[in-house]
């Protein structure tokens, strides 16, 4: 028995090695039809969303009314500091009725007064004034037009309550600087794209342990390091190309573009630590659903709050993407600089770290035990 | 080489997995060109052992010398010039045969190899562009074999590689391993597969509870440990008489011409020890538990 003489090959270098990988990862993403279709569907079918939503927004409310001499009050009204609303006259209750009912010049809710409304004010007599309202009308806003009228009562008769207010906002005021429902939708969608992405890398992970294909690699000259090294890159490449298409493709690289790719880059990183930790626990396809939901729901509820007016709950701002998603927003829709990004980012950056360190460390362990 | 010579040197080795020892002290080496079947029941330490030698686990204690260098100090020019097949059909099944060689071979620093005259060895070179996906069982392990040699490996670790196999694939394997030790491949094979070890190894080791409890040839330790004897069956009367005689007995040449003399003599057999009694002598456990 002879061995054979044979002088030992060049080493391959770390780069070589990790760039094999990436590249064959690329390879088993585009032959992963599910991933590949959910991928390609999702952006379309986001692009499609933003495109359709209304790009404008009416912070004003129009009120019409109806009565004697009800002109003069108008231009009391109109002429005071109450901000966006708009009162219109009409020459009838029937009119305006019908005005309110089919929402014409944009009426959304209605003021009858009685012709004697000013004589009986003056007089100290009690009279009546409708508010005329569809079903759909808030509530709120109907008891704030029975302050309203009562307000404007005192007025006219020369006795305005004694009282004055004045504003403290708590949080950012956007009074004036509301933002469209597209608009809103915008950081939405780009984090919508990272989660998807996380799932495909996590799915992606999780079939490589479960094949033990790990092995057969960190068996050759690749390292366990050199392995995880390219699921990080790969997965953050992934993400981020994905929701640089959509971004281009949603017109938002248009103001501060290295801000915004900065964002989306440590965006990315971010969920592809959340992607290592799911795809470390996942077994298949249904446990890799559950894992990569676990984290997708509850980093879902930031972007979600967006939706709705008002600051987020202090519990919201402890959720990994918030700072994500408030960084997205404030550069796209309100045009911040990265004076007012960087404590958002660096709240992205750190919960990078702790996803990276939790998932790599779990990885490695899950590896050594195949 | 070692400085003596061997492929692999390994001393008192050790590793486990929390408050289980799954190696305990194992020693032993392996020589240039030389199969060495590691026999065990599942959960003796075969493949623990063959994790640390792939460089997959850091041992507890002990040293591995291989190819003349030592583990972990020199863990990756090692894993540059071995090859394992796993027990688990671990390739990328979305992937073709072709690319699945492509993307190991690009690991070891190879580009642009002809991976044909691998494939036609085991018979897949017209199936080489098909996804593994669609491959049979005894297709993919052929393909594991050959993903262990693209790199032209010194040592081969082969781990369970007929198991489960049709005779047709389980033969074509077997001639891949005895062609890559005459090539001058040390092996390791290990397999709970007594035949098979019988078949192809120059020496086989037992292992049992992570130690190893014996280190020979097939042939010394059946001569050793087992018992040769002489089946002797006759017509007697309506019935049939069976006489088995030890050939290590005093008398045992006498016993057999008189057997031999009677009448209505029907068959006579030599019969040895196979391996797996051995195995069950010196462990008191099966080699299939």
């Amino acid at each position: 028995m002879t061995q054979t003489d044979r002088s030992p090959r060049a080493p391959v270098s770390r780069a070589t090695i990790i760039g094999t990988i990436v590249r064959k990862d690329f390879k088993a993403f585009v032959r992963d039809r599910f991933y590949l279709y959910m991928s390609i569907i999702g952006l379309v079918a986001y692009i499609a969303i933003f495109w359709v939503l209304p790009n404008s927004v009416d912070e004003s409310i129009t009120i019409g009314a109806t009565g004697a001499g009800i002109e003069s009050l108008l231009e009391q009204a109109t002429g005071s500091d109450a901000e966006g609303l708009t009162l219109v006259a009409f020459d009838s209750r029937e009119t305006l009725m019908t005005a309110v009912e089919e929402g014409d010049e944009g009426v959304a809710l209605g003021l009858a007064f009685p012709d004697d409304f000013f004589s009986a004010i003056a007089a100290g007599r009690s009279t009546t004034v409708s508010v005329i309202a569809t079903s759909e009308v808030p509530a709120e806003l109907r008891t704030a037009m029975d302050s309203f009228i009562k307000e404007a009562a005192f007025a006219i008769s020369g006795s305005p309550l004694p009282v004055d207010y004045q504003e403290e906002i708590l949080g950012v005021d956007r009074l004036g600087d509301q933002v469209s429902l597209r608009e809103k939708f915008r950081p939405m969608l780009a984090f919508l794209v990272l989660l998807i992405e996380m799932m495909s890398l996590a799915g992606l992970i999780a079939s490589e342990m479960q094949n033990r294909t790990v092995t057969a690699v960190i068996t050759t000259p690749a390292t366990l390091a050199d392995f995880l090294t390219a699921k990080i890159i790969f997965g953050a490449l992934l993400a981020f190309s994905q929701v640089v298409l959509l971004l281009i493709a949603i017109q938002s690289l248009g103001t501060a573009p290295v801000l915004i790719l900065t964002t989306v880059l440590l965006g990315s990183l971010m969920v592809t630590g959340f992607a290592l930790i799911a795809g470390a626990f996942g077994k298949d396809f249904i446990s890799v659903l559950f894992w990569s939901m676990l984290f997708m729901i509850p980093m879902m509820i930031p972007a979600f709050s967006l939706l709705f007016p008002g600051s987020a709950s202090v519990w919201i701002r402890a959720i990994p993407s918030y700072g994500l998603v408030e960084a997205i927003t404030g550069t796209t829709s309100y045009g911040q600089g990265w004076a007012e990004a960087l404590p958002n980012l660096g709240m992205v950056l750190a919960w990078t770290v702790v996803a990276f360190i939790v998932g790599l460390g779990i990885l490695r362990r899950k590896v050594q035990s195949l | 080489m070692t400085t003596n010579g061997n492929a692999i040197e390994v001393r008192d080795l050790s590793f486990a997995y929390g408050d289980i020892q799954a190696v305990d002290g194992v020693s032993f080496s392996v020589a240039p060109g030389e199969i060495l079947g590691f026999l065990g029941p599942n959960g003796a330490g075969k493949s623990t052992t063959i994790k640390m030698l792939t460089g997959q686990l850091l041992p507890d204690a002990g040293s591995i010398s291989v190819l003349g260098m030592t583990m972990p100090e020199q863990t990756l020019d090692i894993q540059a010039r071995i090859g394992v097949c796993f027990e688990e059909k671990n390739l990328y099944e979305n992937m073709s045969a072709r690319e699945n060689l492509d993307f190991f071979a690009r690991l070891y620093g190879i580009k642009g190899m002809d991976f044909d005259p691998y494939l036609r060895r085991v018979g897949l070179v017209d199936r080489a562009d098909d996804r593994v996906g669609t491959y049979s069982k005894g297709m993919r392990q052929r393909l594991m074999m050959t993903r262990a040699m693209i790199n032209g490996p010194d040592i081969l670790f082969l781990d369970e590689p007929t198991d489960g196999l049709d005779p047709v694939s389980s033969q074509s394997v077997r001639a891949v391993i005895k062609a890559e030790a005459d090539r001058g491949a040390s092996v390791i094979l290990t397999t709970h597969d007594m035949h098979e070890a019988d078949q192809l190894s120059d020496r086989v080791a037992f292992i049992n509870e992570g130690k190893i409890e014996a280190l020979d040839t097939a042939e010394n330790l059946k001569l050793e440990h087992g018992q040769r004897s002489v089946r002797i069956r006759s017509r007697d009367g309506g019935g049939v008489e069976e006489r088995v005689i030890g050939l290590d007995e005093a008398n045992a040449g006498d016993q057999i011409r008189d057997a031999v003399a009677v009448e209505g003599l029907m068959t006579i057999h030599t019969e040895e020890a196979t391996l797996e009694d051995i195995f069950i002598k010196l462990t008191g456990r099966e080699l299939s538990a």
